[in-house]
């Protein structure tokens, strides 16, 4: 494999510890200094089916994982069969010789290894990381100082099982892939993990949600983390209730963010719309899964970006980003919940399954996080929607002696409901203004990665499809620039007017393809082709540089 | 009674039961404030309908929401300043009806949030239709053969859901009304008040006046309410039911106030290194 890639993919049924043995993968690849990344891919049930994790590791930064991997762990016939192609050249297969035989690849008996302890298939995942250890050329010793960190439960037991698994897979293929040392030990969080914290970074001091995958663990980290960080973090009977109460947080000064998918963001739109009027700061989290309606829940798309867009009934500012990477999840999420405080409207992050709930080594400036401040009022008679040149009118929260009054009903400056020509005019050109300061204020920072390279092709491509791009280029040694907006609405089309009559090619995960429709409407950009995968499955980045160098010859 | 009126312009029907919810509610604040409660802390949220329109009307904070999700805004209110008094206004139609959801669980969660529930039976702002309470038979727009739904009993549904306090009062008798809403707005949890009240273009205020009865005692049991308002009429008033439960926001977090209490820049990002270093 190019570079020093080495993947590992273990498969198995749900419940056998498949995630954990990836997650524990990837600890031992950064713990080696190595960056990690992980794509888990389940399916939407609890115990059985088939569930894989594949990790993939470098010893230099590293934005997707590989398909074709070096090392396939499976623990039944399913895995086995769902695997057969994903072997990269001169890869190994160990499968479990007890659920299946004259399979292609080395045979290790796992079940009947397992039956010999209490946990019995609950150890699977132990046996994974024995079997890795082995063939990476990991010492024992090591190896089961990082099970007894990993697996708390059974520690005993789980040494046992996985020095005999070492054993047996150890005379076949020991140190088949010695991996090169890393340059930094570094954390490894997924993309909701990066979302949270980076929530937290910029004043968080409310989350309301309604679990919906891929969206779900951001309520869970946060609730985790409540006590820690002095949050109150709600799960509410319905995305209904989730924006309506975030709304009513935000009326008292707290900084609320909210998180779900499309489902559960259609709910959300009215509220959305209360935003609008009310010119409420909210930060909502779109994490994009396969639709319509209920599509696929745990695979990744991007197609619900012109409806993150146009979310909301009438017209009003809505500010739509899209992080590229993990890192970015971090600094892109205290931001928007700074814009959202600035602007006084409502902001959505929009993101995928793919970068959710996929796992990086990360390197983050913690520092550079932004910190959400609103414009206060201060002092004399308080008009909540007084006119400003900016359209951005002081903020005070209750308690006070002033009257506070914010209203979904078109309203005059102090908040009272209007049905006056002129006052439904003045405060539609009131929260218009907004846009224009928005847009100077977006002109003073990046709005738009772009990564130039020397082939005179653009590839633009938005959120975590950026990633696999990105890898994807590294795998074909192609050197395209990449154009990466993180910012869709407003579209920053001051960055991209050099690009307009360039050859440029989008990539995106939308059949329709939405990306290429947005650059064309809002920036008249030329497009030549547009490569597209909406198979509820992130690019692979091989199958990907073969796209794109077919594109740019 | 103090003003505590703003400059809008009322249009609420003239004699109007919404006239007599907007007395009492002034008559009870300065009769809170001497109980030590402030007049800032005091904090308003209505859906849509006629009954909302009071948000415009009273001279005090809040937020005028969407039709039904009144309640779920003084849920966010409350738990992101517990210090805050929270005072829901709802018609029968926006809160049993497109908000009854959010009703039920701010009930199941005990929030410490008082809803007034301005029951006019009918959907009185959109020419007329039956609404959750309005009784069988009702001829309205969207039911011109007369409605057939048998209503809610919105006294023990909201007992049974976990209200921890349960009144029904009567727009014209401002006197038991004011009690009722300070007994309510003192009240730690959930509180529900269902308002009687005519709507002028539907009702006459003598169909409520001759049927209005008071309840004799307040009921010492859960079980003893629900039974005694499945078997009350309609028309009988007083307190049905009060229990002490911990409210929501004590159980989600103890003393701590989100809002007040939000922890510095500094101390996020230091934690934040912990939670990666781990």
């Amino acid at each position: 494999m190019v570079h020093d890639v080495f993947t590992f993919l273990v498969g198995g049924k749900a419940g056998e510890g498949v995630k954990k043995a990836g997650s524990v993968a990837a600890h031992i690849f950064s713990s080696l200094g190595r960056e990690v990344f992980q794509m888990d891919d389940y399916m939407s049930l609890i115990r059985g089916g088939h569930n894989f994790s594949v990790v993939s590791t470098s010893s230099h930064s590293i934005t997707s994982h590989y398909m074709k991997a070096n090392l396939v762990v499976n623990f039944d016939k399913r895995s086995c069969d769902t695997h057969i192609n994903d072997v990269a050249d001169k890869g190994i297969i160990i499968f479990n010789s007890d659920e299946q035989q004259n399979a292609d690849g080395i045979g290790i008996p796992l079940s009947s290894e397992a039956e010999k302890y209490p946990m019995k298939k609950l150890m699977f995942g132990v046996g994974a990381v024995a079997i890795l250890s082995s063939t990476i050329g990991m010492s024992k010793d090591q190896m089961n100082q990082n099970i007894k960190n990993q697996y708390p439960r059974g520690i005993e037991d789980n040494i046992k099982f996985a020095d005999s698994i070492y054993d047996l897979v150890k005379g076949r293929c020991k140190n088949k892939y010695p991996l090169q040392r890393g340059y930094k030990e570094r954390s490894i969080i997924t993309g909701n993990d990066a979302i949270s914290l980076g929530a937290i970074a910029g004043g968080l001091d409310t989350y309301f949600g309604y679990p919906m995958t891929p969206a779900s663990s951001i309520l869970h980290f946060l609730a985790k983390q409540a006590k820690n960080f002095g949050l109150a973090v709600v799960h509410a009977e319905s995305e209904l209730a989730v924006i309506n109460m975030a709304i009513g947080a935000a009326f008292t000064g707290a900084k609320s963010m909210v998180g779900t998918s499309g489902g559960g963001f259609a709910l959300m739109t009215e509220g959305i719309s209360l935003a609008g009027i009310t010119e409420t700061p909210i930060l909502c989290v779109l994490s994009m899964r396969p639709g319509p309606a209920t599509g696929v829940p745990t695979y990744t798309e991007q197609a619900d970006l012109n409806f993150a867009l146009s979310a909301g009934h009438g017209d009003f500012l809505r500010i739509v980003a899209s992080p590229g990477t993990v890192e970015d999840a971090y600094y892109l999420t205290a931001e928007m919940l700074d814009l959202v405080w600035k602007f006084q409207t409502p902001g959505i992050l929009l993101t995928e399954k793919h970068l959710s709930e996929s796992s990086m080594t990360i390197d983050l400036d913690i520092e550079r996080a932004k910190w959400a401040e609103p414009k206060m009022h201060n002092g004399g008679n308080y008009k909540r929607y007084k006119d400003m040149d900016d359209g951005i009118s002081p903020m005070l929260f209750p308690p006070s002696k002033e009257i506070i009054k914010w209203n979904s009903y078109e309203h005059d400056e102090i908040g009272i409901t209007t049905e006056s020509a002129d006052m439904i005019a003045k405060m539609h050109n009131k929260r218009n203004k907004k846009l224009r300061k928005l847009i100077e204020h977006l002109k003073t920072q990046a709005t738009v990665n772009i990564i130039r390279g020397e082939h005179p092709t653009n590839i633009f491509a938005y959120g975590s499809t950026y990633m696999s791009v990105l890898e994807a280029l590294k795998y074909g040694g192609l050197n395209p620039t990449i154009v990466q907006p993180i910012y869709l609405s407003p579209l920053p089309v001051w960055e991209l007017e050099e690009f307009i009559n360039q050859d440029n090619i989008v990539i995106e995960q939308s059949v329709t393809g939405q990306f290429a429709s947005l650059l064309k409407e809002k920036s008249d950009l030329n497009i030549r082709s547009v490569i597209k995968r909406y198979d509820g499955r992130a690019f692979d980045p091989i199958e990907l540089s073969i796209k794109i160098k077919e594109e740019l010859e | 009674m103090e003003n505590l009126k703003t400059n809008a312009e009322i249009t609420w029907c003239p004699g109007c039961g919404n006239f007599g919810i907007f007395t009492a509610l002034r008559n009870a604040i300065p009769k809170l404030e001497a109980k030590g409660i402030n007049r800032e802390d005091i904090v308003i949220t209505a859906g849509i309908g006629c009954h909302a329109k009071i948000f415009d009307y009273l001279n005090l904070s809040g937020l005028y929401g969407l039709h039904g999700r009144n309640s779920s805004n003084a849920e966010g209110i409350k738990i992101s300043n517990p210090d805050l008094k929270v005072i829901t206004f709802s018609g029968d139609g926006n809160g049993l009806g497109e908000g009854l959801a959010h009703t039920i669980f701010a009930a199941k969660r005990n929030q410490d949030i008082t809803m007034i529930l301005h029951n006019n039976g009918v959907y009185a702002l959109t020419t007329g239709q039956f609404s959750p309470l309005t009784n069988q038979g009702w001829k309205g727009p969207s039911t011109p053969l007369g409605s057939f739904e048998t209503p809610f009993n919105a006294i023990s549904l909201l007992i049974e859901v976990g209200a921890t306090f349960v009144a029904r009062s009567y727009a014209g008798d401002i006197k038991h009304l004011t009690k009722t809403l300070i007994r309510a707005i003192e009240h730690e949890g959930f509180s529900f008040i269902e308002v009687l009240q005519p709507a002028m273009p539907y009702h006459k205020w003598e169909e409520y006046k001759d049927k209005i009865e008071y309840l004799s005692d307040e009921p010492k049991s859960k079980e003893e309410a629900i039974k005694i308002a499945h078997n009350a009429h309609r028309f009988t008033i007083g307190i049905f039911h009060q229990e002490i439960r911990e409210a929501y926001h004590k159980s989600l977090y103890g003393s701590l106030n989100p809002v007040k209490e939000s922890l510095s820049r500094d101390k996020r990002l230091e934690k934040i290194i912990e939670i990666l270093k781990s």
